[in-house]
């Protein structure tokens, strides 16, 4: 008995050796704040381990699994926190496609990180920004109109068209 | 199209409105090209996500989840498991020897430790699609935590910028420089090795004059910040110079010079 649920433990030991880097990377991203961060990702595995028997491959990957629980938790602490944490909207607002892409160029020029932003290079400006405003910024698509100054309806479906054209780009099946 | 499929892409950037968001999931649960979009859109946002990567988690936590773990119970698989069956017939199978609870328990171990070696393997398959990158973050060396804070930091920063280069010595480097935070910051990729008592050695160019700044050992990844400030700072260069570095580049080790 101990043997097996040391077992299940080293395996799941390896599950976060392997998807720890890439869950963190998100969870920082849309909160900025290392000691949250740190917080969630610590919720967001725990949860994973309570859930591990729940999986089904039949609603997606194993990352999408952990991606979108650690995405919906960072973005629910942003929204609890958000009086506490300094999130300068104005910051990414006038960031510019140009500049958003020089970001990406200064992450390690991995195959597959190239591929992603090749695919956001192909969306409209507007999308791509819509997007990356609410994926990593944490927005609410409301905020996001406002930081634009667009109509609700208009960010809704760049946010959509940007999702299909990255998917598209990404040859994503599901 | 009716409205509320549109809504289907904030849904996955957990972008909607409380309440939007009841009424969106309750025309999910009805709704089959939703749901397809939900999980495409998933997958790709998945993908997305890379795109933050750059910051490997602190070392610490690791120790400190699987700590919390070993307190937590998982969930079992759904629907529930034999679990309440074998004990809803414990009574009338009493006479036969007591089947063990540790037994039970023990199989139920077995059968989440194969649950989870499941998702492992899954992962593992998914990072050699990617070209093995997963696997490649994994073994990315951890670096300290400020400095890492630090390097977000620049590379968010609104104007940052990014000179790539190859060294002489071929190394593949980049620059990254930010004005509005003052600061630079050397990555080099895979670089070659310069021997033990050797190092990089970075410089910051003000017209003719190089200024001695950080050393960065060869090898492997590596990420320096600069350790003087940009302001009059005309050029970026890297030489290689003797392990406790120089006050003078040398001429002939001078790598690579980028302009900014």
């Amino acid at each position: 008995m101990a043997l097996s649920a040391r077992g299940h433990e080293e395996a799941f030991a390896e599950l976060y050796d392997l998807t720890s880097q890439r869950i963190y990377g998100i969870i920082l991203r849309v909160l900025r704040s290392p000691d949250h961060a740190a917080e969630v990702m610590q919720e967001v595995y725990v949860e994973v381990w309570r859930q591990s028997a729940r999986y089904s491959p039949g609603r997606g990957s194993v990352i999408a699994w952990l991606t979108t629980m650690a995405h919906r938790r960072a973005v629910d602490r942003v929204r609890s926190v958000s009086s506490e944490v300094a999130r300068d909207e104005r910051y990414a607002f006038h960031r510019s496609d140009r500049e958003i892409d020089q970001v990406w160029d200064g992450v390690e020029q991995r195959l597959d990180v190239e591929r992603v932003r090749r695919g956001m290079a192909s969306l409209t400006p507007i999308q791509r920004e819509a997007l990356t405003l609410a994926y990593f910024g944490g927005y609410t698509q409301s905020q996001v109109a406002q930081l634009l100054k667009l109509p609700l309806g208009t960010v809704k479906t760049r946010i959509r068209d940007g999702l299909i054209g990255l998917r598209d780009a990404l040859g994503v099946e599901a | 199209m009716s409205e509320i499929h549109g809504a289907v892409g904030s849904y996955v950037v957990n972008g909607l409105d409380p309440d939007e968001l009841d009424q969106f999931e309750a025309h999910l649960a009805v709704c089959p090209t939703c749901t397809r979009e939900v999980k495409e859109f998933g997958e790709t946002a998945a993908e997305l996500s890379l795109l933050a990567s750059v910051t490997p988690p602190p070392a610490e936590l690791r120790g400190s989840i699987l700590a919390a773990i070993s307190q937590v119970r998982p969930m079992p698989p759904e629907p529930p498991p034999e679990v309440a069956h074998v004990e809803a017939q414990a009574p009338s199978a009493a006479p036969a020897p007591q089947r063990p609870l540790d037994e039970l328990a023990q199989r139920r171990q077995q059968r989440r430790t194969r649950i989870l070696s499941v998702l492992v393997a899954a992962v593992m398959a998914a990072a050699l699609a990617l070209g093995g990158v997963v696997y490649g973050l994994v073994q990315s060396r951890q670096a300290q935590v400020a400095q890492q804070e630090a390097a977000t930091e620049l590379l968010t920063a609104p104007d940052v910028q990014t000179y790539s280069t190859t060294m002489k010595d071929g190394g593949q480097i980049s620059f990254v420089v930010s004005k509005s935070l003052d600061r630079a910051m050397f990555i080099g990729k895979d670089l070659p090795a310069v021997g033990d008592d050797k190092r990089y050695q970075l410089w910051t160019l003000e017209g003719q004059r190089a200024i001695p700044d950080n050393l960065v050992a060869g090898g492997g990844d590596r990420q320096q910040f600069f350790r003087e400030a940009l302001s009059g700072v005309t050029g970026l260069a890297v030489s290689v110079e003797a392990a406790g570095g120089a006050q003078q580049p040398t001429p002939s080790t001078i790598q690579a010079v980028t302009e900014l």
